[in-house]
């Protein structure tokens, strides 16, 4: 049972730091699909400075740093040049995706895995047989918090929803929606270096390309089915990571009856399912949430 | 300016934008910008035989690309391209396997309409869960494209596992060599023929139809076409049915022409390449055509690249990358842009 609670929180912890960036985003009207891309940015900042560096904090403040370069190349693109958000993010993602790659092979010659010595400080074997984590997982709930307060109980967080919701109801107070879609994004680009950063050097202390394999998209669809909020994202990326969770218990358990790819696939089709019921409990028309955000 | 002109002009100039970005990231990671772009033109238009790679690479991304603009123009972001594309090659290569000795008149036929099938429900599925619960088709048809990818790797490791196979990829039995409908390393009149097919009666369907016309008035104001009476929900599955349909006709021209058997995770940038060809020629069927040539002379310079200069085939991904970043932005915005800096 322990290890499956710790199979879980290691999986679930980078969809939730990535799902909140999603939710700021979101609240400020913007559909962030480059989160995939931001997020494999961070986790590969991360292990390319900690095998350069040997440090932990240079690789999170260089992941830090390209995610909101990246960030602020997205925000350009969508609120000045007024382009189509969901292309747009899927190009981020592109870029993120390729990008690192290509930085791969221009530092170590070849596009293989880079394994790091060492990675995140763990929780230490005080907390028994949950010591391996990561101090990501020990700080996650203080995040979360940090964010609800931000977003749920602060002027700023309301003016975000405004910029979100009606920009121009809050164009009308005095507040520039655009100014206040920089500062989300910007606010979520070291959100997704630390779920990048967990993901590659939390439990494996590896990068490889393609390692995010759609969970920067999962951590969307959390955003979608948990309503925008910062608890419900939680809640939602936290069923995803259960599921795949559990899928690998049950490799463990009857691979040999199941076929593997299927359970690979379960996280996925969760999402569906998530989907699913929140677009019924919201209401159900054609119309979904993203023509009413882009009004 | 001419109405026409205008649109061509904005895309060229964002284009230029996105190359602009490209060189600057090439030079991030010590690659020399023009260098790596005259190398991907020299590997696209001047290698030996270029213009048989070109139609090898871009007549399927062509097929697929028709599908892409006919669910954009009804305003649904078919993003699950891939996913309709791998199913409709998983179904037919169940086809090829159950029609095994058959004559080939009878299972090149079938092996092509069971591949638009496949592809036809891999879409069916968000659509329904579109009209019906509205849930958004970005993330169930992104989840769709993730699930395809773990189906392909379960079928041609499990059911249609080449025993012979030793290689590290898993891959199923070759398609019978009497099937091929090209060689493996080209195009052939088959192709050719079905994809100016497609073309033909892709353009007539969207400038032609009433189903044409009133999946275009819906892209740009579903409320108006309900209230006139049209049925947005039929529009609606059809626009995606008929995108997936041409993703999995696209499959099971890869299976039976030049790939000639199913490998785990083959072409796996094919749907994100000719959502790009879609946008890029501005949702026009005709001008989707050379834009597809384009963009398969740019996939095949991407896998002659690290063969023959040894740079980096994710250059190609950048390059795409980025166009998919600026491809839908408006330069009427550049104006505002400054507006805003003047306040």
């Amino acid at each position: 049972m322990e290890d499956l609670i710790v199979a879980f929180l290691r999986s679930g912890t980078p969809l939730v730091y990535v799902a909140l960036a999603g939710v700021i985003a979101q609240r400020a009207g913007i559909w962030h699909l480059g989160l995939e891309g931001m997020m494999i940015t961070g986790a590969c900042a991360t292990i390319v400075g900690i095998v350069l560096a040997q440090s932990v904090v240079v690789g999170l403040v260089a992941g830090a740093l390209f995610c909101c370069l990246l960030a602020v190349l997205f925000w350009f693109v969508v609120e000045v040049l007024k382009a189509n958000q969901i292309i747009a993010g899927l190009g981020l993602t592109g870029l993120g995706l390729g990008g690192t790659a290509l930085a791969l092979t221009a530092i170590f010659g070849s596009e293989a895995a880079v394994s790091a010595p060492f990675g995140l400080p763990r929780i230490g074997p005080a907390f028994g047989a949950f010591g391996g984590l990561s101090v990501l997982v020990a700080a996650m709930p203080f995040v979360i918090l940090a964010c609800w307060l931000l977003l749920c109980r602060t002027r700023f967080g309301l003016r975000l929803a405004a910029c979100g919701e009606h920009p121009f109801a809050a164009r009308a107070t005095g507040v520039n929606p655009a100014k206040m879609r920089l500062v989300a994004l910007l606010l979520g680009g070291p959100l997704c270096a630390l779920g990048g950063a967990e993901l590659a050097a939390g439990s494996l202390q590896i990068f490889s390309v393609n390692m995010t394999a759609g969970r920067g998209f999962m951590s969307f669809a959390a955003v979608i089915f948990g309503a925008g909020h910062p608890v419900g994202a939680t809640l939602a990326a936290f069923f995803f990571a259960l599921v795949g969770a559990l899928g690998i218990r049950a490799q463990l358990a009857y691979g040999d009856r199941i076929p593997s790819s299927l359970l690979l696939a379960l996280p996925y089709v969760a999402t569906v399912i998530g989907l699913w019921i929140s677009a019924r409990i919201r209401g159900g028309n054609a119309v979904s949430s993203r023509e009413l955000g882009q009004q | 300016m001419t109405g026409r002109l205008f649109p061509v002009i904005q895309t060229g100039a964002f284009i230029v934008l996105a190359l602009v970005l490209c060189s600057l990231i090439f030079a991030a990671v010590g690659l020399s910008a023009t260098g790596t772009l005259a190398a991907i033109i020299d590997g696209a238009f001047f290698r030996p035989n270029a213009l048989n790679h070109i139609l090898r690479w871009g007549l399927p991304l062509l097929i697929t690309a028709v599908g892409v603009v006919i669910s954009f123009r009804a305003g649904y972001f078919n993003i699950g391209a891939q996913g309709q594309f791998y199913l409709g090659a998983i179904c037919a290569a169940f086809a090829a396997e159950w029609l095994r000795g058959s004559p080939a008149f009878v299972a090149v036929p079938a092996c092509l309409l069971a591949g638009m099938a496949g592809g036809a429900l891999w879409a069916l599925w968000p659509a329904l869960l579109r009209v019906k619960a509205g849930a958004d088709e970005v993330i169930t048809t992104m989840m769709g494209n993730f699930i395809a990818a773990q189906l392909l790797v379960h079928v041609t490791s499990g059911p249609l596992k080449d025993p012979s196979g030793s290689g590290q990829q898993a891959s199923s039995r070759p398609v019978d060599a009497a099937w091929r409908i090209s060689e493996s390393s080209g195009s052939s009149p088959v192709i050719i023929i079905l994809a100016g097919l497609v073309v033909m009666l892709g353009w007539w369907l969207v400038n032609r139809t009433s189903f044409g016309i009133l999946s275009g008035l819906a892209g740009r104001n579903p409320v108006m076409v309900t209230w006139q009476g049209a049925k947005v929900q039929r529009i609606a599955v059809s626009a995606f049915v008929l995108s997936g349909a041409l993703a999995g006709l696209a499959g099971s021209v890869e299976l039976l022409g030049p790939n000639g058997r199913l490998a785990s995770g083959f072409l796996p940038d094919h749907g994100f390449t000719a959502i790009l060809i879609a946008l890029v020629a501005g949702m026009s069927i005709v001008a989707a055509g050379f834009i597809a040539l384009f963009f398969g002379a740019l996939t095949s310079s991407g896998l002659w690249l690290p063969i023959m200069t040894g740079l980096p085939s994710a250059a190609i991904d950048i390059i795409h990358a980025s166009i998919a970043l600026f491809i839908t932005a408006k330069a009427g915005a550049l104006r505002a842009l400054l507006t805003w800096f003047r306040r």
